[in-house]
């Protein structure tokens, strides 16, 4: 909850400061709605300076190829991690890379869940990669992505 | 207005310990912002789903934070641990903090 707390505040001030032609070309009110997430910024933002392991090996991903619509995809992760009362996944976030805002959701565990699963539809607008992000509650953090070829954008 | 949403689980049946899907729909938008309105040239405002909170027996489960690019009526799946009968409570909370509310009763068999 206080992570988007800081990026609104954070975006905010950024596009009124820095996107000035926007600002004129849209008037006010449509610079303050346009608010938008480039991908680094959110990675950097989700990892706050710890780094990144590969997780390829323990996360299944279930993301088809060549969605038919890039409005509706479906990602289903399934996280290959025990779920221990003191070592457990505390949060799955799954980002875009090249959409115009690229958050899509972020999902925080218990182990009151049994497992780390998670399935969401996401929007797409062209042919990007899908990165997951799985964190434990002691900090680190597994990366998976996987490449999806979108062929009808959904304004994204 | 009350937000419309479905939530169910996804098993058929389940024992106590077992590992069960709960799946929520929510209807409605996820305007991103950057969408223009076809014939006006308008932008639509930013206003989408915002946050999720699943709550089993008391005890929060599954906090999600949404952002735009969720898809519109954002489909989720989350798994869930069933210690004992009760209700999974599901509140959602949209951008313009409107609210809405569905609950599921788990009945565990045997």
């Amino acid at each position: 909850m206080e992570r988007r707390s800081f990026i609104k505040g954070t975006f905010a001030l950024a596009t009124i400061g820095l996107l000035n032609p926007i600002l004129f070309r849209h008037g006010l009110s449509a610079a303050e709605d346009a608010i938008e997430i480039p991908y680094k910024d959110a990675l950097d933002e989700y990892l706050r300076g710890k780094k990144v392991e590969d997780g390829s090996k323990i996360m299944s991903l279930n993301i088809p190829d060549a969605p038919e619509n890039g409005a509706v995809v479906p990602v289903e992760v399934t996280v290959d991690y025990p779920m221990k009362a003191d070592d457990y996944i505390s949060n799955i976030t799954v980002l875009t890379t090249k959409n115009k805002a690229n958050k899509a959701i972020s999902f925080d565990l218990t182990p009151a869940n049994g497992m780390a699963y998670l399935y969401v539809n996401v929007k797409m607008g062209q042919t990007q990669d899908v990165v997951i992000l799985a964190q434990t509650n002691k900090g680190r953090i597994f990366q998976s992505s996987k490449n999806v070829r979108v062929a009808l954008g959904g304004c994204g | 207005m009350e937000l419309r949403g479905v939530v169910k689980i996804l098993d058929q049946s389940y024992k106590v310990g077992d590992v069960v899907k709960a799946k929520i729909i929510v209807i409605h938008k996820m305007d991103t912002g950057f969408t223009k309105d076809k014939e006006s040239g308008k932008q639509f405002p930013r206003f989408y789903m915002k946050e999720i909170t699943a709550t089993y027996n008391g005890v929060i489960v599954a906090h999600f934070d949404l952002d735009v690019a969720t898809s519109q009526n954002p489909v989720i799946q989350f798994p869930l641990k069933v210690t004992a009968p009760g209700t999974l409570v599901v509140d959602f909370v949209n951008s313009e903090d409107e609210k809405g509310q569905k609950t599921v009763a788990i009945t565990p068999a045997g």
